[in-house]
């Protein structure tokens, strides 16, 4: 088959104008704006003389707070996508083994349920269970295993809690496929070989997962660090993330240009991850897939 | 009121299913400690589903439950959350106002989501691995950003809060699960039949609203269903272009919780999950999940 025949855009191809019209209007335009507005001094409509500056970009790396809300952000990030991975691995893993039709549709449902449930509802739900008197605090002070509340809101832990099962589903959901293209036969030769079935999931199945763990993981990671509603609700607005100091400088200082240079490095940590992801779900799926 | 009935048989079941697989689990593996790893395994499945569910589950009891603070196990049924969240006239026009927002939203992203994936999957353009990825990357972007972009835009562009602004930015988010449930079924189905209706005469035109339309109508549904529910649920978006007085049910919710922990943060609660499984189990029904979930 010659490449130019095929490869010549026909009259559908004009079917993407209105999408690439929204992404240029609603997508594209506004980010730039937003570059722009991370070094300018301020709003060019409103104020008549306004410069180029480095000022926000400065203010961010050279006050050690901003680095540690930074760096807290990241480390959330990080022990959230971790404890997804350990938590996502085995039902992922059974969703994807499952001989039953059936078994597979709930289990599905079960993954798919909590993720289309709303993020501020599931974010009140563990308000209800982890708070000083919620259910967990409730009932460890009446079985008398405590007899003062743990302190499990208010905290990074909570807020970790809370991250993982809002976004271990999308870790589910990608190791699914991934565990689901592996040859079960693999593991059963291995068996058959005299290994045991975890010697054999150790060293045949969990390598050739290998591309789905850092697909979820890259997912769920950049999903844990833009997170707003768990940071701010399960932290009770004392633990600092990047998107909470984002929304503060426009809600309560209006600092717009401020507000741009944290949004431009939440971005860039953000596309570096989205690059990265798409990599390794090359990995998995070949390079002739378009999805 | 049927909100706690439309729960407890998908999760009575998710637990009645554990345990038979476990039974033929048994029966096929008959050796000693490949036994117990088998249950092992189960047990810790298990323990995640019910680490899954069991959150939405407590804000059920906690909606139903008569006390106005957290209290457990719970004392009583009473629908009395229900009735002061459906007799608040803030909460009433939160709920219109998102049902509004996300209708619009689906019909413009099943619009745009379902012709991009049309001209992806069959216009021949160059490049479009990369195009692809930039109509999929709102779903891993901060949709905070998304957010905010928009907000010093329209500052910028002084045009207020509108509400074609809040569709607009509802419409970027969602618009990657149609487009990728629309290719999903367009990269599926056989080439050959619409090769087939042009070797029988059919004009393009013709064979697209004969054979493609119908064939990727699955994919298209799947697509708008999810651009619903996600746009219903949308926060950090909104969080940015809502108005005062002018609030989708999330932040409206939001602002309640910053404040106050009653039930009737449950019973709206409940409400968005009642609609949720309602959503889940329909797709299910029509179109079937499996295909369309894949990441």
């Amino acid at each position: 088959m010659s490449e130019a025949a095929t490869r010549r855009p026909n009259g559908l191809a004009l079917f993407i104008l209105p999408g690439a019209l929204l992404f240029a209007l609603f997508f594209f335009l506004p980010i730039g704006l937003m570059a722009l507005m991370s070094v300018l001094t301020g709003n060019p409509v409103v104020a008549p003389k306004v410069a180029f500056t480095t000022r926000h970009y400065a203010r961010m790396f050279d006050d050690p707070y901003y680095l540690e809300v930074i760096w807290t952000t990241i480390r959330i990030g990080l022990v959230t996508t971790l404890v997804a991975l350990v938590i996502g691995y085995p039902l992922a893993h059974w969703m994807a083994r499952i001989k039953s039709r059936t078994g597979h549709a709930l289990l599905l449902m079960a993954v798919l349920a909590p993720m289309l449930t709303g993020i501020v509802v599931r974010t009140f739900a563990w308000m209800t269970l982890l708070s000083d008197k919620g259910v967990i605090n409730q009932t460890l002070i009446s079985l008398g295993i405590v007899s003062q509340p743990l302190k499990l809101m208010y905290t990074e832990t909570g807020i970790v809690v809370g991250l993982v099962h809002i976004y271990v589903p999308f870790m589910v959901l990608t190791l699914t496929g991934v565990i689901g293209r592996i040859d079960e036969r693999l593991e059963q030769a291995a068996e058959n070989l005299g290994a045991s079935p975890l010697r054999a999931f150790i060293e045949v199945t969990l390598p050739l997962s290998l591309p789905g763990i850092l697909a979820g993981s890259l997912l769920v990671f950049a999903l844990a660090i833009s997170a707003y509603v768990t940071p701010i609700l399960l932290g009770g607005f004392q633990i600092m993330t990047l998107p909470i100091l984002i929304y503060q400088q426009i809600s309560a200082n209006f600092n717009v240009g401020f507000a741009a240079a944290l949004g431009i490095v939440l971005l860039l940590i953000s596309l570096m991850l989205v690059i990265a992801y798409n990599h390794a779900l090359g990995l998995v799926s070949g390079q002739r897939e378009l999805q | 009121m049927g909100n706690s009935a439309s729960h407890s048989p998908l999760l009575s079941s998710d637990r009645n299913a554990a345990p038979r697989q476990m039974v033929s689990a048994s029966m096929r593996t008959a050796s000693g400690p490949t036994h117990y790893g088998r249950a092992l395994y189960l047990a810790i499945n298990v323990a995640i589903l019910i680490f899954l569910l069991a959150p939405i589950a407590i804000v059920v009891v906690f909606a139903l439950n008569p006390t106005p603070f957290i209290q457990f196990p719970p004392v009583g049924v009473s629908l009395r959350w229900f009735e002061k969240f459906f007799a608040s006239r803030d909460f009433m026009h939160a709920l219109g106002f998102s049902l509004q927002i996300a209708l619009l939203t689906t019909v413009s992203a099943t619009v745009l989501g379902a012709s991009a994936a049309l001209a992806l999957a069959r216009g021949n353009l160059p490049g479009t691995r990369l195009i692809v990825a930039t109509m999929l990357s709102p779903l891993m972007l901060p949709a905070i950003l998304t957010g905010l972009a928009l907000f010093q835009t329209y500052v910028l562009l002084d045009v207020g809060r509108p509400t074609w602004g809040l569709v607009a930015g509802h419409t970027l988010v969602t618009l990657p699960y149609v487009v990728r449930t629309t290719l999903a079924v367009l990269h599926n189905f056989d080439l050959r039949l619409e090769e087939a209706a042009r070797n029988l005469g059919a004009s393009p035109l013709r064979t697209f609203f004969e054979v493609t339309l119908p064939l990727i109508k699955p994919g298209v549904l799947a697509g708008a269903i999810f651009a619903f529910i996600v746009s219903f649920d949308q926060f950090p978006v909104s969080l940015f272009l809502v108005s005062p007085g002018n609030e989708t049910l999330p932040v409206t919710l939001f602002n309640y919780l910053k404040f106050d922990l009653d039930g009737t943060i449950g019973a709206a609660s409940v409400v968005s999950i009642v609609l949720a499984f309602v959503v889940v189990v329909g797709l299910d029904r029509t179109v079937g999940l499996r295909s369309y979930v894949k990441l």
